[in-house]
């Protein structure tokens, strides 16, 4: 190690006090043309370090490794000797934000100087060194060399003993000639991935500070709009009590619609954002975004004229062909797989905000703003982010931890959730563009008349907005204007770019206005060619004189083996099937107006067309790029590669939903995006150009993509489409429209029907009919309390035959509180008639059972009656414990003797009248209880008993598998077993008419009481998860017993079909694509596909197999989806998240009505699905919905 | 409410206090400082996350860490360090497969796993197996070359040759 500092970490001020050092500075260029403080491009030092400053950060492009190479090589020092310092608000140089693919064309200029003029100054001093004239000399790694044999040497290093070299970047210095490249122009490993590939410290993710606490804010519910009078407006309130339970909460923080929550912990921070009550004024009437093309083009607007060539009026009078077209652009999301996360430390008055920013500097500004600082006192240190291909939410998270820390006097990380990444992300904009044109009589276009419309700008950092420092009110940017000219010689052309504010919260992504804008050019231009009957690419080279782009286009097409055609449909295919080639080109113009131009682009698209059920695949791509000199070629490759498949993917399946405005796409199912299966083949042509100056090459590869996928569709089908994404239920409509193809299938999902309020019948049925039955009962007496027994009056064997008849019984479930000791009882169990908490049956005698007699508690359990001789509701289920035998009565009895007591008193229960008045149950007990002990079926196996006295005695499966009467006693005869709601759980029938797809067999319910998963059936979740997992304690054979008196109650047919369970109709399937089926593949079939996909931990429970799916009523699907699996039976069975927070009920009864119609085809479609999922949504979550263990739902 | 729960991560036992329904990947990167698995989703759909549990891939955002006490553990950092490195590792080095790199842990482990059921995979079936992988930067085609990569050099490490540069 060295014992000076490392210069990477060093200031321009540090640095140039700095000794043995030569420093390139220059004073930094201000707006006004004056001069600023110094800033620092390169420093050398004795200690041999080299160390390149630069602006710019890498967003994943590879730029860190292109800078560097750019001034090893005119350093001459070895590549991996030198080190890149990044995007530091206080020590690289203001080189502007980190876009408009600028890095290497512009910004590398200073450091590709600066490195030259350090070389030269340094062979010069080793010409004084060595005595020997600089022509002489040569320099290799940093050692120059001269003499006969180039034997006398001297090091950068040497030379800077005893130095200081502050030289000012001079403006024009010698670089070296492109044949003396050694480094740039070769593919150089990446410096960044090896410890990518390792977990090293890479990401502001991974960034941890001493004494550092966690952070998650709180966003209001105008999702996705930023601006409006509402906005910072709409928070009533936020009560930090109501999360004072939760453990090392260190802050609530509230200022204007910001809400934070600061915990030492990350997962208690995600708790309590989520668990703070926060009371928010209701969002006003936003703007629809139905009708995408009309809010954008009733949205206010100041028009640009840009160029007016020639006479465009007169030339579409006059044209031959004259048509007008509009193209509609959708809203997208950069979609970061890493949703933003930025930690800082306010201390002595000084901020440091670790950031995945684009804009270190723009950042700085806004966080001296935010906490009414001077910049001076602010710091931005950049680290690497998931890629953000424009603005995403990293500088406004970089706001949110600035505030929490100052709130609580720490460093603190904050980050956001994938919801709120999706949600406030400033979208990629919706785009209008109108095109009149024609052709003349020489079959050319006579004329353009190009109109574009950009609702977006640089999207204010949103803790600016939120907190009202800055005021709501949308700015207008001009950056409608990218690309906006066509790229082809048209004598008469007109554009003109109408410049608006923002209609929801949007900013630059990727290509900015000008994959729009290309979109709309090369479509028409197609369209064009295809109307003067002239082959696509001959049209093009007919209206372009660039020959750079001549000659791009002319490799790309033989690349691709382009076969001339002047009409669709040359291109064949196969069953539904249509293959389609398109042909687009771009030269990405970039900048404020009139910019300048990035590498050229131009993509031959293959596509293949299902016209029965509107999916397109893109099968290949042939693109090529001409970005003049490479630095590094792989990673010119990569960016073409990523390019193409990002565009690809925006093109197929990319558009924001909106729900009155509001986003509504929170997650991947929502918000799909191309998954490897989807991803085309891809051909890059880039022709070597070494003498021509390098272009930038992090986005043109973008810029063609809509243009040549809709036109290969076009090639495909005849049919033109103008607005992408192209996914299959927008296809399907168009080609319907053009009589190709299939109808629209009919929408899923019934009409609902109306639920009638049947409980509240049965409340006046009840209290009429028990009023009359219990004048003729008496009441019970007490039991006298008696001493606890003790335990060692049993033997040890006696208790532990107890532990396994409680296990068999589920004691623990019913009797153990939220996060309370287990059977010390509190547990609410909601039923119809109201709330009842379990008793503690703990030996405690106050609280407890202790002071219970084996009589007191035996009449308990058959009879239904405390030792006091209340009567106890039956929610106990004591009409099953009834048919225990005496022996395993007494086991029970001891276990439960020989347990520590707890002394834990239990909450009073809260039933409506008539329900609370306990006597009444002894008319219940008299209208529906049998207190008889089990009787063996002589002629049946022992087995068989075996599993009846367990099934119907303590099991008690019957207390939630049978329906209950009005009374709430179960029902009887065929009704015995027929099936029950819980607690908004599906509890499915047991019986012949189970509503499984495949019969239950002893081996199925075998394996699902033992397990908790049958593969032919599913998963056990819900109420039965802890039941199983109680279950565990049993040994085989009585699990087995069960099995077989279980499966002696179904069907003996044996209608299980012989090649495992129904395949979903594949007709079905097909015509449902659409967002449903993009839904399930985002967001479920990680973990539910059918083989095609990763092995998971977990069972993966196949969808084709679950019961539930064919069951009557969706309750049990959409409990799951809301709330997941968070305890299940065994661990190994795997988890599931719940969607509540994730998905709206759209969503969900979309999801529901597909898996449904796919899974269960021989079903009809359920009804009242949106009934269902609001009555489960408002019902409080269940107390396991927190994972804790052997938690369920009342019984 | 919190428990103690002893955590076998990467071959070595941690005992970690936290309420059980806390995610496996706080613990993993908050007390167990481990920068592999990264934050995506929460929601077990991208991937990111992705461990290796008992020697299968595992969504660590979803797991609780109740649900890994007791069992293997192995993240993206037990798998080989900068001077040890896994092939599987390697040869996303060697393909250059990472452009922001922040799926890139998710990759290697689903790879992994999935290599160590099938040893020698078309490329359809290494489609198939990243397809719940979510990576925006569209590095696909390098990451389909690194799995093509890491069978070889698995191969020649079971065979236990050190592969030639041109054999990479």
């Amino acid at each position: 190690m060295s014992p000076i500092p490392s210069l990477a970490g060093m200031t321009p001020a540090d640095l140039l006090e700095a000794e043995d050092v030569l420093v390139i500075w220059r004073p930094r260029p201000l707006p006004d043309g004056g001069e600023g403080a110094p800033e620092i491009f390169l420093a050398l030092s004795a200690g041999g370090e080299v160390v390149a400053f630069h602006g710019h950060v890498d967003l994943g492009t590879g730029i860190r490794t292109a800078l560097a190479q750019i001034a090893a090589e005119e350093l001459d020092v070895a590549f991996g000797r030198l080190r890149m310092v990044l995007g530091h608000s206080d020590r690289t140089p203001d080189q502007g934000p980190t876009i408009a693919s600028a890095t290497i064309q512009v910004t590398a200029d200073p450091l590709r100087r600066a490195s030259a003029q350090a070389r030269q100054a340094l062979v010069a001093l080793a010409g004084e060194w060595l005595g020997l004239p600089v022509e002489a000399l040569m320099v290799e790694d940093g050692v120059v060399r001269g003499g006969d044999g180039a034997n006398q040497r001297v090091s950068y290093a040497d030379l800077l003993v005893g130095r200081r070299l502050y030289l000012r970047l001079a403006d024009r210095v010698p670089v070296k000639a492109v044949d003396d490249y050694k480094v740039v122009g070769t593919s150089v490993p990446r410096i960044d991935i090896p410890a990518k590939v390792t977990g090293g410290l890479t990401f502001v993710h991974d960034l941890r500070i001493a004494g550092m606490a966690h952070g998650r804010v709180v966003l209001p519910p105008y999702a996705g709009i930023d601006s409006g009078p509402f906005v910072g407006t709409s928070l009533i309130g936020a009560d930090p009590s109501s999360i004072a339970h939760i453990p090392g909460i260190l802050g609530v923080v509230v200022q204007g619609d910001f809400v934070g929550v600061v915990a030492e912990r990350e997962e208690n921070a995600v708790r309590g954002a989520a668990e703070l009550r926060v009371e928010w004024k209701p969002v006003p009437r936003l703007t629809g975004l139905d009708d995408l093309a009309g809010a954008i083009r009733a949205n206010p607007a100041t028009s640009r004229r840009l160029l007016d060539k020639g006479n465009v009026d007169r030339a579409l009078a006059e044209a031959a062909v004259s048509v007008s077209r509009s193209y509609v652009w959708p809203y997208q999301m950069h979609a970061s797989i890493g949703p933003s996360c930025s930690v800082a430390d306010l201390r002595d008055g000084r901020l440091t905000v670790w950031s995945g920013t684009q804009n270190p500097l723009w950042l700085r500004r806004d966080l001296a703003l935010l906490m009414d600082l001077p910049e001076e006192a602010v710091v931005v240190e950049r680290l690497e982010a998931a890629g953000c291909y424009g603005r995403n939410c990293a500088d406004d998270v970089g706001g949110y931890a600035a505030l929490l820390s100052r709130a609580v006097g720490r460093p603190v990380r904050v980050q956001l959730s994938r919801e709120q990444e999706h949600e406030w992300e400033p979208k990629g904009s919706a785009q209008v563009m109108d095109v009149r044109g024609g052709l003349d009589g020489e079959g050319r276009v006579a004329a353009y008349d190009f109109e574009t419309r950009y609702p977006s700008n640089g999207a204010p950092m949103l803790a600016l907005l939120l907190t009202g420092v800055v005021a709501p009110v949308p700015e207008v940017l001009q950056m409608g204007d990218r690309t906006s000219i066509a790229p082809y010689d048209y004598a008469n052309m007109r554009v003109v770019v109408h410049d608006m504010p923002p209609i929801v919260r949007a900013s630059w992504i990727r290509g900015v206005s000008a994959l729009p804008n290309s979109f709309a050019h090369d479509s028409f231009i197609d369209e064009m060619a295809a109307e003067a009957g002239v082959d696509p690419v001959a049209f093009r080279l007919r209206h372009l004189d660039d020959a750079r782009a001549v000659d791009l286009i002319h490799q790309v097409a033989e690349r691709a083996g382009w076969q001339p055609h002047v009409t669709f449909g040359t291109h064949g295919g196969e069953g539904d099937v249509r293959h389609g080639r398109g042909f687009a080109y771009a030269v990405y113009v970039h900048s404020r107006f009139p910019g300048f131009p990035a590498a050229w682009s131009a993509w031959v698209a293959d596509v293949d067309v299902n016209l029965s059920t509107g999916e397109v695949a893109v099968t290949k791509v042939t693109v090529g790029q001409d970005s003049g000199l490479m630095i590094n070629p792989d990673g010119v490759r990569h960016q073409i590669e990523g390019n193409v498949i990002q565009s690809t993917s925006r093109v197929l399946k990319e558009q924001v939903t909106f729900d009155e405005g509001r986003v509504v796409d929170r997650e991947w199912g929502g918000y799909p995006i191309l998954t490897f299966p989807e991803v085309p083949a891809i051909q890059v042509v880039t022709p070597p150009r070494r003498e021509e100056p390098s272009r930038g090459a992090g986005e043109s590869a973008s810029v063609p993509s809509a243009a040549a996928i809709a036109n290969a569709i076009y090639d495909a089908t005849g049919v033109r489409f103008r607005e992408p994404p192209f996914t299959p239920e927008r296809v399907r409509a168009e080609l319907a429209r053009h009589g190709l193809g299939a109808a629209e299938p009919p929408s899923l999902p019934a009409p609902a029907r109306r639920r009638l309020g049947w409980w509240r019948a049965l409340t006046a049925a009840v209290s009429g009919a028990l009023g009359v039955v219990t004048l003729a009962m008496p009441l019970r007496g007490a039991i006298d309390l008696v001493e606890r027994p003790d335990p060692s009056l049993w033997s040890p064997a006696t208790i532990e035959r107890g532990r396994i008849l409680a296990a068999a019984g589920d004691c623990v479930v019913c009797h153990t509180g939220a996060d309370g000791p287990p059977y010390a009882g509190g547990r609410p169990l909601e039923t119809p008639f109201g709330v009842i908490h379990s008793g503690n049956i703990t030996p405690d005698v106050e609280t407890g059972i202790g002071g219970w007699s084996f009589t007191a508690f035996e009449r308990a359990m058959r009879q239904g009656i405390g030792r006091d001789g209340r009567h106890l509701y039956p929610a106990f289920p004591y009409t099953a414990y009834a048919r225990i035998n005496d022996a395993d009565m007494q086991a029970l009895y001891a276990y439960l003797m020989s347990l520590a007591p707890v002394h834990a008193p239990v909450p009073g229960n809260s039933l409506a009248f008539p329900f609370n008045l306990r006597p009444l149950l002894a008319g219940w007990n008299a209208l529906f209880h049998r207190p008889a002990q089990f009787r063996p079926d002589p002629v049946r196996s022992a087995e068989w008993n075996r599993g009846a006295y367990l099934v119907e005695g303590l099991g008690h499966c019957g207390a939630c598998h049978t329906p209950r009467n009005l009374l709430g006693a179960e029902k009887e005869g065929a009704s015995k077993f027929a099936g029950a709601m819980v607690d908004g759980w599906e509890a499915p029938p047991l019986l012949a008419a189970t509503h499984a797809p495949q019969s239950w067999t002893a081996e199925d319910l075998y394996d699902y009481l033992r397990s908790g998963f049958s593969p032919r059936h599913g998963v056990a979740a819900g109420p039965m998860a802890p039941v199983v997992a109680e279950l565990s304690h049993l040994p085989d054979a009585d699990i087995r017993a069960m099995a077989i008196y279980l499966a002696s109650l179904t069907t003996p047919s044996g209608i299980t079909p012989a090649n495992g369970p129904p395949a979903a109709s594949l007709v079905a399937t097909a015509l449902l694509a659409g967002p449903a089926s993009r839904l399930f593949e985002g967001a479920c079939a990680a973990c539910h596909h059918d083989g095609g996909g990763s092995r998971l931990f977990g069972v993966m429970p196949s969808l084709a197999n679950n019961s539930n799916l064919h069951s009557t009523r969706p309750d049990n699907l959409i409990q799951v989806i809301l709330r997941g699996i968070q305890s299940p039976a065994r661990g190994e069975l795997g988890y599931m998240p719940g969607y509540e927070g994730s998905l709206t009920d759209a969503q969900i009864a979309d999801l529901v009505g597909y898996l449904r119609a796919r899974f269960a085809p021989s079903k009809p479609a359920w009804t009242g699905i949106e009934e269902t999922l609001a009555r489960l949504r408002a019902a409080p979550p269940a107390p396991n919905a927190r994972l804790t263990v052997t938690k369920i739902n009342s019984r | 409410m919190e428990r103690t729960f002893e955590l076998r991560v990467n071959g070595r036992i941690h005992a970690i206090t936290a309420d059980p329904a806390t995610p496996l990947l706080y613990i993993l990167r908050n007390d167990l400082a481990l920068n592999g698995p990264k934050f995506g989703c929460g929601l077990g759909e991208c991937g990111a996350c992705t461990v290796l549990i008992e020697g299968m891939a595992a969504r660590a955002c979803v797991i609780p860490v109740s649900g890994a006490a007791g069992r293997e553990v192995t993240t993206l950092e037990g798998l080989g360090g900068a001077r040890s490195l896994h092939p599987v590792q390697q040869a996303f080095i060697d393909e250059q497969a990472a452009q922001c790199g922040y799926c890139v842990n998710g990759m290697i482990m689903t790879a992994k796993a999935f290599l160590d059921r099938i040893a020698h995979p078309s490329e359809a079936q290494i489609r198939d197996a990243l397809r719940y992988n979510l990576c925006r930067c569209g590095t696909h085609v390098e990451i389909l070359r690194a799995v093509q990569r890491a069978a070889r050099l698995l191969d020649m490490a079971d065979a236990g040759a050190e592969p030639t540069e041109a054999e990479r």
